[in-house]
């Protein structure tokens, strides 16, 4: 019995497959790492090289004395430090010298990593001291830069990882969606998936880790995470290929195409358990044989000013169909910063440094939005957001939520109305209409008809005038300054029309009644024959029948399926049904 | 503790006989965001040779307190939660846990020892050293906290500042009662040393609020700072009569007339854009103030000159004066 016990700690303690890869998985796997393993470019070796190399148990000398030459250079980074650190430790597996292991040691008393202020933070810096606090796990207090014990910061640090679990499975994350950000969710689930030594807190792991692979499955066409995210970077948001998530996409379905040189995001995550989707999620996340509309709720970041609830509910709604895809939230607020609210993403054969995109924004920046959400003093305020969000105080961004946005999407058309009280910073609305847009033509009758890619028609109508103005690097920003204003834009398949000519008189016969004043108002009937009726504000119809908002489910969909607080997820594909109960900490599948 | 040993500790406090020593927490956070390299930042002393960096290197420390009958002992309200500082050594405990966050103010009270804290989503005390909390704003609208004074006079009276005002508790927080500055953010709330009823308030665009009935009610008042964010408000403890506050634009205010009347203090410092100030209270007429990303400035003639005191390039949270050592004064 004790030697049975033995055998299956180790097990659990080894960094390997959590089942049985397939040999295509693990040759993308080992890909990422031999990157990093065997990084020929140029700098310094940093964490990721010494971490890939002790998973290959390549040049274990050279791994202790670059960690060594590392930490006595003084760590930073907080827990983009904890992180890489923490791998190393959990891959060490007797390859690193003593005096290495003393310096990991004794980082982790002299260094201070600050917790940050936002879920992803929080989430690495508990899972990693979890780790650490499980690998130390008889330290007192004198030994940690908490001032606590190893069995008090474990507890800590599983109370706060559990909230979170069955705060998304019960509301939604916080920080939803984010091409980028999705890795700093998958690092932490797939590190406790593979190291953490309670059988329930690794479970948990596990099914987070499906959980998350199944809120992206759903929303990427071919490797891009389409749709409305938390957090993007302004790089990513027009060339979507640039994304994290082109990494994922590409390790888990072996869709689109990866970095030049992946993320160590995805690098950590190949590391640690390195877990392989399960089919019905391969299956999910690349037959876009019928068109389908996917519902998501997520909650706004922590709001700690300005509001009587903590969080608030974001409701988003994301159309696919193989061709392109278009996705939203109800617009306003819901995060700081980096909210995109709302798109067209059409599918080209390689995303590689075309903007595949189309989207407009009120371009909004205010203290009154930065105090909501953080707690720092308004004055250097917007000056430090700046810092590192260039564009976040400038009016011509595209990037970035507006309380003065209110968006309705139902399934591939897309009505954004705004409201611009006077006296806001910006007013006005940009549009982006990217270099990589095809034939496009301004119809008299202020539609704006557009050739996107070979596979996808975007009409626009605008329902103020507009002027162009130029976007370095190519493309067009349409402005237009009015307070009151909005877009309605209807897309369709190339396949569906004969050409752009005849796509533009199908659009034009859509009887489409607007208005501006006092609030903008649309009626419009849309090519798939539902009519739409949204006023600036109000609750939107569809065929006469308001939206429920308040039975908006944290998925829905062909695909997946959760109640509000079920803690819940099932996938399905066919007859194949796979559910994750997180209180029962129990995957059923059925229908094979 | 017992009457009469609080009866010394009380009068001990008034008078303050050793030097105190200057702390400030600060932060060089030019090009800093979470995740990024740090210059030295956190807990500074002030000795004879220049500010001292107390251990970690830290961004984001708000407010700092002692306890009156172990002054050997800081403190710290954190983004990443509350600290206990040894002085000497100094070791740093987290006394919080993960169910706070953005720790914004801290107030030992004088007379129990108790330990409040402001944050982001409320106020908690702690009656035995940190080893267990409590969330008193349950009767607070709005829970974000700014700023918390325990009452150094009046037993279980606390004064608290958040996004709609001043609240008053008379029962250590269990009851909120709305005392002033309605609907306006408060970014500061201090205690005359010399009289125990009257108070200020520092405020977002509102100017300077006051008290004078032992915080029961706050006025505004006057023109100082208003349409300005003020960040600090300082009595002179060598002179009831004079008050110092910081502010984005104020810069340093200074006011010999309790506040009837005020004059600029801006000429030598590199930006009228301060946010914290103090006076010396072992050194009548020397104040400091710090200048946004620029540096600590020190005055010996009450702000009419300034010379460079450190601190470069940092943004200064608070700066406080500390009863030196370790045994009970």
């Amino acid at each position: 019995m004790k030697t049975l016990f033995g055998l299956a700690f180790a097990t659990l303690y080894m960094s390997v497959p959590l089942v049985a890869e397939t040999p295509e998985f693990a040759q993308r796997k080992l890909e990422i790492i031999d990157a990093y393993a065997h990084y020929p470019g140029p700098g310094d070796a940093g964490y990721g090289q010494i971490a890939a190399r002790l998973w290959k148990h390549e040049n274990p000398e050279w791994c202790s004395r670059r960690l060594e030459e590392l930490l006595a250079a003084g760590p930073t980074g907080d827990m983009f430090w904890m992180f890489p650190v923490t791998a190393i430790a959990h891959l060490d597996q007797g390859q690193l010298t003593p005096s290495a292991r003393q310096a990991l040691k004794r980082a982790w008393k002299t260094y201070m990593p600050y917790r940050g202020d936002t879920e992803n933070h929080f989430l690495l810096y508990y899972s990693t001291l979890y780790l650490m606090s499980q690998y130390w796990p008889n330290d007192g207090p004198e030994t940690w830069y908490t001032g606590k014990s190893s069995a008090a910061n474990l507890e800590e640090a599983r109370q706060w990882i559990e909230n979170w679990v069955k705060l998304t499975t019960a509301r939604g994350q916080g920080e939803y969606d984010s091409p980028h950000y999705m890795g700093v969710y998958l690092i932490p689930m797939s590190y406790l998936a593979a190291w953490a030594k309670n059988p329930a807190m690794k479970k948990r792991a596990q099914m987070m880790l499906e959980y998350l692979i199944a809120d992206y499955a759903p929303e990427n066409l071919e490797g891009l995470y389409v749709g409305a995210h938390a957090r993007v970077y302004e790089d990513q948001l027009v060339e979507r290929w640039k994304g994290v998530s082109s990494d994922f996409g590409w390790l888990w379905f072996g869709v689109g195409r990866r970095l030049p040189m992946p993320d160590n995001y995805v690098l950590y995550y190949a590391l640690a358990s390195g877990f392989e989707p399960p089919e019905i999620l391969k299956k999910i996340g690349t037959d876009r044989t019928n068109a389908y509309t996917h519902l998501e709720r997520k909650r706004t970041r922590n709001r700690w000013r300005f509001n009587d609830d903590l969080h608030g509910p974001v409701y988003k709604t994301t159309y696919v169909r193989k061709e392109y895809a278009v996705g939203s939230d109800q617009g306003g607020i819901l995060q700081p910063i980096q909210e995109h609210s709302w798109d067209v993403t059409w599918s080209v054969p390689d995303p590689r440094g075309v903007q595949n995109t189309f989207f407009t924004v009120q371009p909004f920046s205010s203290i009154h939005e930065l105090q909501t959400y953080f707690v720092f003093n308004p004055d250097p305020a917007i000056e430090g957001v700046v810092k590192s969000k260039k564009t976040y105080d400038s009016p011509d961004k595209l990037l970035g939520g507006s309380p003065y946005e209110s968006i309705f999407q139902d399934r591939d058309t897309v009505i954004a109305l705004y409201n611009i009280p006077a006296g806001t910073r910006f007013p006005g609305i940009n549009g982006f209409f990217s270099k990589d847009l095809g034939e496009t033509r301004e119809d008299p009758s202020g539609w704006i008809f557009m050739k996107a890619g070979d596979s996808t028609y975007i009409a626009c109508k605008p329902l103020r005038p507009y002027e162009w103005k130029p976007i370095a690097g190519g493309g067009r920003r349409l402005f237009s300054p009015y307070p009151t204003n909005g877009v309605v834009v209807q897309v369709a398949a190339q396949s569906e029309y004969p050409d752009l000519a005849a796509f533009g008189r199908a659009i034009l016969a859509l009887p489409l009644e607007t208005k501006v004043e006092p609030t903008p108002r649309v009626r419009f009937r849309s090519l798939r024959g539902r009519v739409l009726e949204f006023e600036y504000g109000e609750v939107p119809s569809v065929d006469g029948k308001h939206v429920d908002y308040a039975n908006w489910p944290l998925f829905g969909g062909p695909f997946l399926e959760a109640a509000v607080d079920s803690e819940k997820l099932t996938m399905k594909y066919g007859e194949l049904r796979r559910e994750l109960d997180f209180r029962s900490l129990t995957v059923k599948e059925t229908g094979r | 503790m017992k009457f009469a040993t609080l009866g010394v500790a009380l009068l001990a406090q008034t008078a303050i006989a050793a030097d105190p020593t200057l702390y400030a927490l600060m932060a060089v956070t030019k090009e800093y965001v979470v995740g990024a390299k740090l210059p030295p930042s956190g807990l500074f002393r002030h000795e004879p040779t220049g500010w001292q960096h107390l251990n970690y290197n830290h961004p984001f420390l708000f407010g700092l307190d002692y306890d009156r009958s172990d002054p050997a002992t800081l403190y710290l309200a954190a983004g990443n939660g509350l600290f206990r500082v040894a002085r000497k050594a100094p070791e740093w405990t987290q006394l919080t846990g993960s169910d706070v966050t953005e720790l914004r103010d801290v107030s030992v009270d004088p007379r129990t020892g108790a330990i409040y804290f402001g944050h982001s989503h409320g106020i908690r005390v702690s009656t035995d050293r940190g080893s267990t909390w409590r969330e008193l704003s349950a009767g607070l609208h709005r829970k974000y906290t700014e700023a918390i004074r325990a009452d150094r006079v009046n037993s279980g009276v606390l004064l608290v500042g958040g996004e709609e005002g001043i609240f008053r508790s008379t029962d250590s927080g269990a009851k909120w009662k709305l005392a002033g500055a309605a609907g306006i953010q408060i970014t500061r709330i201090e205690q005359s040393p010399r009289d125990g009823c009257q108070w200020l308030a520092t405020t977002y665009e509102g100017g300077l609020y006051g008290s004078t009935d032992c915080g029961k009610s706050f006025e505004a008042t006057g023109r100082v700072g208003l349409g300005r964010n003020l960040y600090d408000v300082a009595f002179d403890p060598t002179n009831p009569a004079r008050i110092a506050v910081a502010g984005w634009g104020p810069g340093v205010a200074l006011s010999e007339d309790g506040g009837k009347t005020w004059q600029s203090r801006n000429s030598g410092l590199p930006a009228p854009e301060v946010t914290a100030v103090a006076f010396d209270p072992a050194h009548p007429g020397r104040i400091y103030a710090a200048v946004h990303q620029e540096a600590l400035f020190v005055s010996e003639d009450l702000g009419k000159t300034w010379s460079h005191s450190g601190l470069d390039g940092s943004s200064v949270a608070r700066l406080k004066f500390v009863p030196e050592g370790g045994s009970k004064q």
